[in-house]
């Protein structure tokens, strides 16, 4: 990021998401012709969901769901374990033998109890995938349908579902990508120029996109509301943020490439290069903008409750030798944009 | 039992053939993201629509913006899939009182969800899971009806579910489960043909059969769709169009319902609006002939 270097005056630009659609529909997934669920990477052993931990104790518990001693047969709870576990068990060297299976479904006209059992395999899968499709579509973009699939069931053995909503289930997708992505991935992606520190910026800007479009809705700070506060007044004002705006930094320029992609420009991976954006809905527009660092670290005292008058005095700091002339007016552009978006709303004074 | 809150509009035909008293709103469609501004910029005839609730739960931005402008305009049937009624963990309180308060946001005509489980013991696979249809789940799934209808101080309608597998050890058949469930949970059914003639393939039995054994006194809405058949199974895709084959299982089902809400439901590969409302409402033709 170059300090006080100078952003185009207009660089918001309206992001085309749409929300998530969550359906009772079954997906299908994509292997259409065979009915083994691919097989996934094992599951890291040292994660929460190493083996769906609460399962398998109870599957475990139960044996291969024994019969109760007064029962004829096993249990409502054994057998929705069992059925969890097999259908939530990602890798095939952990899927039921057909023998198992077979004690405990029935076949179907067509279809073995094990291929039965296999098509919710899938779809539990597919769905996962699907969902974090739809939150991370530039990661998708980035990495190709195969590599971006290989990475979601690997997030999805090791964070299932805890949550009657999907809405949150991606969060921690940009953490997964730095941390927890697994040394044969990260290294087959750093062959190809991807680092993980890469992605993980990109999936905390794609992340944001979806925090300002679940985040509460509120009317925004007008240039008409601005103007009528008092000059006087001004440098003891406080700019209160709308609930649906993100400020992030980076380490490599994550938004200029996303918006790259956007517009279908094709463009290789950038390198690390320090960056900053932020993220902001005005009603049902999702605006993205590059920052400059000074245009950076004002938003971010305005953010964290600074007075008008501190942050601008922090900003002017970061000009150098900018003619204040000049300052004041790129500054002033700035406030222009960023009301314009609905980054702020309301004013607030002591 | 009777809904709570008065309905805010007018239903397009208001005939009341279950025993609940809700009423015929007429053919709907399911509400999907990828409409929501040609419907609110055009408002297009439709007589109502049925929302995902879960697309509306824990968020509070812009889906309730644009749920709050379709439900200003229509008349609104919540349907849920992560109630997981038939699960054996305890009812998810937090999820009741969501979906409470956005059947009170909607002023939604009735709430509804699958007959199924979705998870156990934390964790949430996110599909509708079959259930052993046994004496134990048949007692165990009535007592959290009463309890979800009580707390919403309204019936629910139960949806049968597409399912591609039984479990062995079984004392009845769904439909016979479902009709037993109404009854002993006194709650409404939502009757999907389509999931009735995707099982029927994939368990071979008869979808006539299921029909015969469905009390339709308590059946308040029907559901159709799309599906895709795999050869030796079909997958509930909701992908349309819908087969010549399913809208005559509409036609018998609203016949033997004597007039009910219908609802095409369309989630992948969704086609422009005005195509997917022309779809749905190819069920006159098959309500027409079976009146």
């Amino acid at each position: 990021m170059n300090p006080g270097a100078q952003v185009p005056e207009r660089n918001a630009v309206a992001e085309p998401v749409a929300e998530r659609e969550r359906a009772s529909a079954t997906p299908v997934a994509r292997e259409t012709h065979g009915l083994r669920p691919p097989t996934a990477p094992a599951p890291r052993t040292d994660g929460p969901a190493a083996r769906s931990d609460a399962l398998e104790r109870e599957t475990r518990r139960a044996g291969a769901l024994p019969m109760d001693k007064e029962r004829t047969s096993p249990t409502l709870r054994s057998r929705q374990a069992w059925f969890a576990n097999a259908v939530m068990s990602l890798s095939n060297e952990l899927e039921p033998t057909a023998e198992e299976v077979e004690s405990i479904l029935t076949a179907g006209p067509s279809l073995s109890a094990r291929d039965r059992l296999g098509v919710y395999r899938r779809a539990y899968v597919a769905r996962l995938v699907e969902c974090l499709a739809d939150d991370y579509p530039s990661l998708q973009t980035t990495l190709g349908e195969d590599r971006f699939e290989i990475l979601c069931r690997a997030y999805v053995a090791h964070h299932p579902s805890t949550s009657p909503s999907l809405n949150a289930y991606g969060r921690l997708m940009g953490e997964f990508c730095r941390d927890r992505m697994g040394p044969d991935l990260a290294s087959e992606l750093s062959g190809a120029g991807i680092s993980a520190g890469f992605l993980a910026d990109l999936a905390a800007l794609e992340w944001a996109i979806v925090e300002v479009i679940h985040a509460r809705s509120v009317d925004p700070l007008t240039p008409s509301g601005l103007a009528d506060v008092p000059v006087e007044r001004w440098a003891d004002a406080r700019l209160e943020m709308t609930p649906a705006f993100r400020l992030l930094r980076f380490a490599y320029p994550v938004n200029t490439y996303l918006q790259a992609l956007r517009e279908g420009k094709a463009l290789r991976v950038p390198g690390a290069a320090p960056a900053a954006a932020a993220v902001v809905r005005s009603g049902t527009t999702v605006w993205r903008m590059d920052l400059s660092e000074p245009m950076c670290d004002l938003l971010q005292a305005l953010a964290s409750g600074e007075t008008l008058g501190v942050s601008l005095e922090r900003a002017a700091l970061a000009f150098g030798d900018v003619a204040e002339d000049v300052a004041v007016k790129r500054v002033m552009a700035w406030f222009r944009e960023w009301v314009s978006s609905g980054v702020f709303s309301r004013v607030m004074f002591d | 039992m009777s809904l709570a809150g008065a309905p805010r509009f007018p239903a397009s035909v208001v005939v009341m053939t279950n025993r609940f008293g809700l009423p015929d709103l007429g053919i709907g469609l399911g509400l999907r993201t990828a409409h929501y501004a040609h419907i609110v910029e055009s408002e297009p005839s439709v007589d109502w629509f049925e929302i995902l609730s879960d697309n509306y739960m824990q968020t509070s931005g812009r889906p309730l913006d644009y749920l709050d402008a379709v439900a200003r305009r229509y008349p609104i049937v919540m349907h849920g899939v992560s109630l997981s009624i038939g699960s054996t963990d305890a009812l998810d309180r937090r999820y009741l009182s969501e979906l409470r308060a956005l059947r009170d946001r909607t002023g939604a005509r009735w709430v509804s969800d699958h007959l199924c489980w979705t998870g156990v013991a934390g964790k949430n696979t996110h599909d509708l899971l079959p259930m052993p249809y046994t004496e134990e789940a048949l007692a165990h799934v009535a007592e959290r009806v009463r309890s979800v209808q009580d707390y919403l101080g309204a019936p629910i309608a139960l949806e049968n579910p597409s399912t591609y597998v039984e479990f062995k050890g079984a004392s009845m058949r769904e439909w016979e489960f479902l009709a037993r469930l109404a009854e002993e949970a006194d709650c409404a059914i939502l009757l999907d043909v389509n999931n009735i003639y995707v099982s029927a393939f994939n368990h071979g039995f008869d979808p006539r059969a299921y029909l015969a054994a469905i009390p339709f006194d308590r059946v308040v809405q029907l559901h159709v769709a799309g599906h895709t058949h795999h050869g030796t199974h079909i997958i509930d895709s909701h992908i349309g169009p819908v087969i010549d084959d399913v809208w005559k299982l509409l036609g018998d089902a609203y016949r033997r319902a004597g007039g009910v809400s219908v609802l095409l439901e369309w989630d992948a590969e969704i086609p422009p609006f005005e195509e997917a409302h022309a779809e749905a409402l190819r069920a006159r033709q098959f309500m027409e002939a079976s009146t």
